[in-house]
């Protein structure tokens, strides 16, 4: 494998921590967040700070990316998580953008414009590989708790879901400190694995960017998430010839996507263990049944 | 004194630029009630093509202006057509229509890219002297004049909306598609003819904007600004869209000039945070409810 296939597949895998960061918010609460990749900086940018400007160990930058990311989404949401549903998607575009001012401004610490340098490289291919199927496997576990149907409660219908006894406010919190943690975690994971950090990495392109591959796969159905990143990061590599047209073809893609296929690729299909060994009995089974026959 | 007052003008001016990207928002924000960020590509499809109308054909103002607003209705109709028909024909959840228009803004100003790459156009400036003296007050003719268009178009626009009879059919679709359906209204008809306005709007604010500043393909995300304008005067409200775009104008100069260029976003994110905490129905105190 040489490096280029090893660098995709670490950047898809970081990428796709973070588009799963925000399933449980976007695709199970409803909430539609637009600054996500805000605590992808923070977790990158404090994890970095910590490990370039106090020599602190790998693993103790880690719990302090994603436990700090953890504490930002507690001050942010006490006061958005109120609000109407859209006024939350724009506290958090606009929380997106007062991140990357502050971290341009504040260059004695952050190294501002000219980013940070020097992290230590940390994160190893199978790191980053196993932390992603950790995080997927997290995810999915919470989608079938009955912590995640509170959640589709929530989605379909808030007041029915509040009058079946939810804390709908603190339900909501603990979804978006939980995302919020992911998200930081992807952060941190992409400090030690670029080894270089700038605010610009960090932009409302890059929050939209995920929504989008979330709605691409079907924002019901975490394989569609996760199969529509790999298939997303990798198509513009594989149309490099076309470089500059490629993010056309994505966007018609997408917009194809949403208006013929709304529910997304998959729409509401989980990829499962016993289901497809079921599909393949019942194959089987109808063969044989028929091949006795004759 | 003169100085503060001397801010307070410019953050007038820079708010009348917010206030025209503000109402073509709104208004499409009051019909179909979500958040139509297509409106920057608009946005930067119109201020190429005020560049061709006013410094390649060498139009006059005003009629590159009036060509420049022709092509953003036709471009708000193209955009209802490939982004949004099928949408409502589904009946799409809003959410829906919110990622389509924001992949669709994405769209057309990546076009934008491949046909003209990323080098800065500019415009002619539209007058001789750009500077006006009001005592010892300085102001740009450019501003001025954008403060008074938009008056002007709002006030036109509120005209259409309250005393005309498409106005009512309007008014009527923006409370309930189905039923103006029901009362013979052709929603569709109306709803485009709203795409058309709104684009209309979207080119006047794409010319101005881009003999105000320089024209590369990602100027329509000023529509951001036009966006937090138009949830502080409350959504969906055209005077409140105005009103806010006024005050964020007047607060972006002041903190400019208190904290610095880079810290007033976040300076802006804390006050837009607080105010909505305060009064969430925004200033003119419209309130949309969510549908439960």
């Amino acid at each position: 494998m040489n490096d280029y296939v090893a660098s995709l597949i670490q950047t898809t895998c970081i990428t796709m921590i973070g588009v799963i960061s925000i399933f449980p918010l976007t695709g199970m609460t409803g909430l539609f967040s637009f600054g996500q990749a805000a605590y992808m900086a923070v977790g990158a940018y404090v994890s970095g700070i910590a490990a370039v400007k106090f020599g602190l160990p790998f693993w103790l930058c880690l719990v302090l990316g994603v436990c700090v990311s953890g504490v930002m989404a507690v001050i942010i949401g006490l006061p958005t998580l109120k609000l109407r549903k859209d006024y939350f998607a724009l506290m958090s575009l606009c929380l997106g953008e007062a991140v990357t001012a502050v971290l341009n401004k504040f260059g004695a610490i952050t190294g501002g414009a000219a980013g940070l340098s020097n992290i230590p490289k940390r994160a190893t291919m199978l790191m980053i590989v196993l932390s992603t199927i950790a995080v997927i496997a997290m995810v999915g576990l919470f989608k079938s708790s009955r912590f995640g149907r509170m959640s589709l409660a929530i989605k379909t219908d808030e007041l029915a879901a509040k009058s079946f006894g939810i804390n709908v406010f603190a339900h909501k919190m603990k979804v978006y400190i939980f995302t919020s943690m992911i998200a930081g975690f992807a952060g941190v994971l992409y400090a030690f694995y670029l080894t270089y950090l700038d605010p610009n990495l960090f932009g409302w392109t890059r929050s939209s960017e995920w929504v989008i591959f979330l709605f691409f796969g079907g924002v019901n159905s975490l394989t569609g998430s996760v199969i529509s990143t790999i298939f997303l990061t990798t198509l513009p590599e594989v149309l490099r010839f076309a470089s500059s047209a490629r993010i056309v073809m994505y966007t018609v893609m997408i917009l194809l996507v949403i208006n013929f296929m709304p529910s997304g690729l998959l729409g509401e299909k989980e990829f499962s263990i016993p289901k497809i060994i079921k599909f393949f009995k019942n194959h089987f089974h109808k063969k044989s049944r028929i091949g006795g026959e004759g | 004194m003169l100085f503060f007052v001397q801010q307070f003008v410019n953050g007038l001016s820079r708010g009348a630029v917010y206030a025209l990207i503000a109402v073509g928002f709104a208004l499409i924000f009051s019909v179909l009630k979500f958040s139509n960020f297509a409106h920057g590509g608009l946005i930067s499809v119109a201020a190429y093509a005020g560049y061709y109308f006013s410094s390649k054909f060498n139009f006059p103002p005003v009629l590159a202006v009036a060509c420049t607003a022709l092509v953003g209705g036709v471009m708000g109709v193209v955009l209802d057509l490939i982004a949004f028909r099928n949408l409502r024909k589904r009946n799409s959840s809003n959410i829906y229509y919110f990622v389509s228009s924001i992949t669709c803004g994405i769209l057309f100003m990546n076009i934008l890219t491949l046909m003209f790459g990323t080098t800065f156009y500019t415009i002619k400036p539209f007058f001789k002297s750009p500077i006006i003296h009001i005592g010892d007050l300085i102001m740009l003719k450019m501003d001025v004049a954008i403060l008074l268009i938009s008056v002007g178009l709002l006030a036109a626009l509120m005209l259409l909306i309250n005393k005309t009879k498409m106005g009512l059919a309007l008014r009527i679709v923006s409370i309930d598609r189905d039923t103006a359906a029901l009362m013979g209204i052709n929603s569709n008809v109306i709803i485009t003819v709203t795409f058309m306005i709104a684009g209309g709007l979207a080119g006047i604010s794409g010319i101005l904007l881009g003999s105000n500043f320089t024209i590369d393909p990602f100027l329509g995300n000023m529509v951001v600004k036009g966006f937090i304008a138009s949830v502080i005067g409350g959504l969906g409200s055209l005077p409140g869209a105005i009103m806010g775009a006024l005050l964020l104008g007047v607060m972006e100069v002041v903190f400019t000039v208190l904290v610095g260029d880079i810290l007033s976003p976040a300076i802006i994110f804390v006050i837009t945070l607080l105010f909505l905490l305060l009064r969430p129905q925004g200033i003119s105190g419209q309130f949309i409810a969510e549908k439960a």
